[in-house]
């Protein structure tokens, strides 16, 4: 088997033989069950005519259900990109130092791979469980919709997906700081800079207007030039999710440029890692 | 490869990775500002401008009858909402005509009637002494007739009407029974035609047409509070908000519906009492249709057919590709209020931009095809 996905694989195992991500899969189940018990929606000729959380009517309009579902899916999208992000940074803070760690990196040098394959193996097992966790979170969701609403719509899906690749730009630059620092802590704050780093870059034009023009703004401007543009990428997977329209071209692109900066911060992390001294 | 080649190699694919993904980015995403998501403002309720157009229009003290005793003050009211029929099942749609002309709504239309640099306008100015863009202010449409406001004080009524039998109908007001007219031309000849409504004026400011003189005597006589009609117009002040808007009779909507909803209207006549109708042309046109009844359960069934009934033709207009239909359709939504609710709707500027682009061009032109 190729060795990536055998480093994968023992990301995973060691993912599955921790109570937070269990205790964070069985909150989610509770979080979709319980919005699956105790909300009714009443759908008259694709219009969403009336809303019942807990028993209780929710006063709302009556509007096409796809309409009416939009701040929904829009809200969603949201919770799940950042979210998922915040609780990427926080769950796998520590998956590459503690392989990184005295003893074991000597132990896993000793098998036929070579060093870049451990950095791309842990990234692949880290992408896997953020991948199936949000198909979980956002097919659960449309699942729900769809059964009580009769509207279908592959919207959350995808704008889980863009929030995969959001965590994968992120969760890249804090593996590479692994391979400089042994440290879960550091990695953490690392993944927050870069998020921080990237919400700005997606308003960076919004934020530059409010720069005083020299010296200050300029920087600004050529560092959230290279960063992901985070935000951007959120507001395109609402977009997304609620099925509304997008410029034309736009988001591919974004989404190509976050993922190749994803792969920019692992090719640095790959070149720190093959010349350090374990 | 050894590893200092490969080290190599890594760092100079970082680098350009980078690059790349830093072009992608600001090729994507750019650097102009989005513009603002659009916005549509329904008319609910009265705003500033709105309370003092009513304020400047309190000019009519409706004569009282004299007697022994002291007489109360009596608050000056509006004539023209005065003048308006009174209760269930009557129509009376106000068009504010002057606003109208001035919000993007009315330039546009202003395009297709000036197509032909006027002259069609200059042409009625000429012969009516009223210039209907300056002049008038109100038109108001009623199960009876036309009601007119605004300044006629330099409408030529004698050479228009002067063939006319007529006669006085209380302080100010004049009511011209329907006859001959005779038209003087601007080369000096007469063009003579038959008009079959009666025409009731009163002080230079109102203008009634009805079908017959005992329909804009009634008008006349509700101003003065003469007449036999007991109760309030069908518009109090408060409802004077928006370009366009009144109360419309069930009978009268359940007919614009058209054979293709006609379940619908039927359910219209049965359950609702009256519609109050407000039209925005401020910016964007917003339509807000205030339903009211008597039954909530059957309200709220009719308001919940109406959503569903909306619902389809937005459905109807993606299924063919229809994307402005749909997007119009987009703000449609009902709002169910106990034994009412309210239909809101509403047309995006652009899109009746778009549709009276034809206006626009040199005169020959034809418009499309609906």
């Amino acid at each position: 088997m190729n060795p990536v996905f055998v480093i994968a694989g023992y990301v995973l195992r060691e993912a599955a033989s921790r109570k937070f991500i269990l205790a964070f899969m069985v909150g989610l189940t509770l979080v979709l069950a319980t919005v699956a018990l105790s909300l009714k929606l009443e759908v008259v000729d694709g219009a969403l005519a009336a809303t019942r959380l807990f028993g209780e009517v929710v006063r709302a309009h009556i509007t096409s259900v796809d309409v009416a579902l939009r701040p929904i899916f829009r809200a969603a999208a949201y919770l799940v990109f950042y979210g998922g992000i915040l609780f990427g940074i926080v769950a796998c803070s520590d998956f590459a130092p503690g392989l990184l760690s005295p003893g074991r990196i000597e132990h896993l040098l000793a098998l036929p791979l070579q060093r870049w394959h451990l950095l791309a193996g842990t990234f692949v097992g880290v992408m896997t469980l953020a991948v199936g966790g949000t198909v979980y979170a956002a097919g659960g969701l449309t699942l729900i919709f769809g059964v009580k609403t009769g509207y279908w719509t592959m919207g959350p899906l995808v704008a889980g997906g863009l929030a995969c690749v959001g965590f994968a730009a992120v969760y890249a630059v804090m593996l590479t700081t692994a391979t400089l620092v042994r440290s879960a802590a550091l990695c953490s704050a690392a993944g927050f800079v870069l998020l921080v780093g990237g919400i700005l870059a997606g308003f960076r034009t919004d934020v530059s207007r409010y720069l005083e023009a020299g010296f200050g703004r300029t920087s600004f401007d050529a560092v959230t030039l290279v960063l992901p543009r985070l935000s951007a990428l959120a507001v395109g997977a609402a977009d997304l999710a609620s099925s509304t329209p997008l410029k034309p071209d736009s988001l591919g692109m974004l989404l190509g440029g976050v993922l190749v900066f994803g792969l920019g911060a692992l090719a640095v992390g790959f070149w720190h890692f093959e010349g350090k001294d374990c | 490869m050894d590893s200092r080649g490969r080290r190599k190699v890594w760092l100079g694919g970082a680098v350009l990775l980078f690059a790349v993904a830093a072009l992608l980015m600001f090729t994507g995403q750019g650097d102009e500002l989005p513009p603002p998501a659009p916005e549509v403002k329904f008319p609910s309720r009265m705003r500033g401008t709105d309370f003092e157009r009513a304020e400047k229009r309190r000019t009519w003290v409706m004569p009282t009858a004299q007697d022994a005793g002291v007489a109360a003050p009596v608050k000056p009211r509006d004539p023209l909402l005065a003048a308006l029929p009174r209760g269930p099942g009557r129509t009376a749609v106000v068009i504010e005509a002057n606003a109208l002309r001035h919000s993007p709504l009315g330039e546009l239309l202003l395009d297709c009637l000036m197509r032909d640099g006027g002259k069609n306008l200059e042409q009625f100015k000429a012969l009516s002494g009223v210039d209907p863009l300056q002049d008038l202010d109100r038109m108001v449409i009623t199960d009876e007739g036309l009601i007119l406001s605004g300044d006629f004080s330099k409408a030529r009524y004698q050479e228009l009407l002067g063939e006319r039998v007529s006669s006085d109908h209380g302080p100010g007001a004049r009511v011209y029974e329907p006859g001959d007219t005779s038209i003087a031309l601007p080369d000096g000849g007469t063009r003579r035609g038959r008009m079959d409504n009666a025409v009731g004026t009163w002080n230079d400011q109102m203008l009634v047409l009805g079908r017959n003189p005992d329909e804009v005597k009634t008008v006349l006589d509700r101003m003065d509070g003469r007449g036999p009609e007991e109760g309030p117009p069908l518009l109090d002040e408060n409802s004077t908000y928006g370009e366009m808007y009144g109360v419309l009779a069930v009978e009268q909507l359940a007919k614009l519906l058209g054979p293709e909803q006609a379940e619908l209207a039927q359910r219209l006549k049965d359950v609702a009492q009256n519609v109050e109708l407000h039209l925005d042309t401020s910016g964007d046109v917003a339509m807000v249709a205030d339903v009211r009844g008597l039954d909530e359960q059957k309200m709220t069934d009719l308001g919940k057919s109406l959503g569903g009934a909306l619902s389809m033709a937005r459905m109807k207009a993606q299924a063919e590709g229809n994307t402005e239909m749909a997007q119009l359709l987009d703000f449609a939504k009902v709002r169910p209020d106990g034994t009412s609710f309210k239909l809101e709707l509403a047309v995006p500027l652009s899109a009746i931009q778009e549709q009276l682009a034809w206006c626009r061009k040199p005169a020959g032109s034809t418009p499309p095809a609906p």
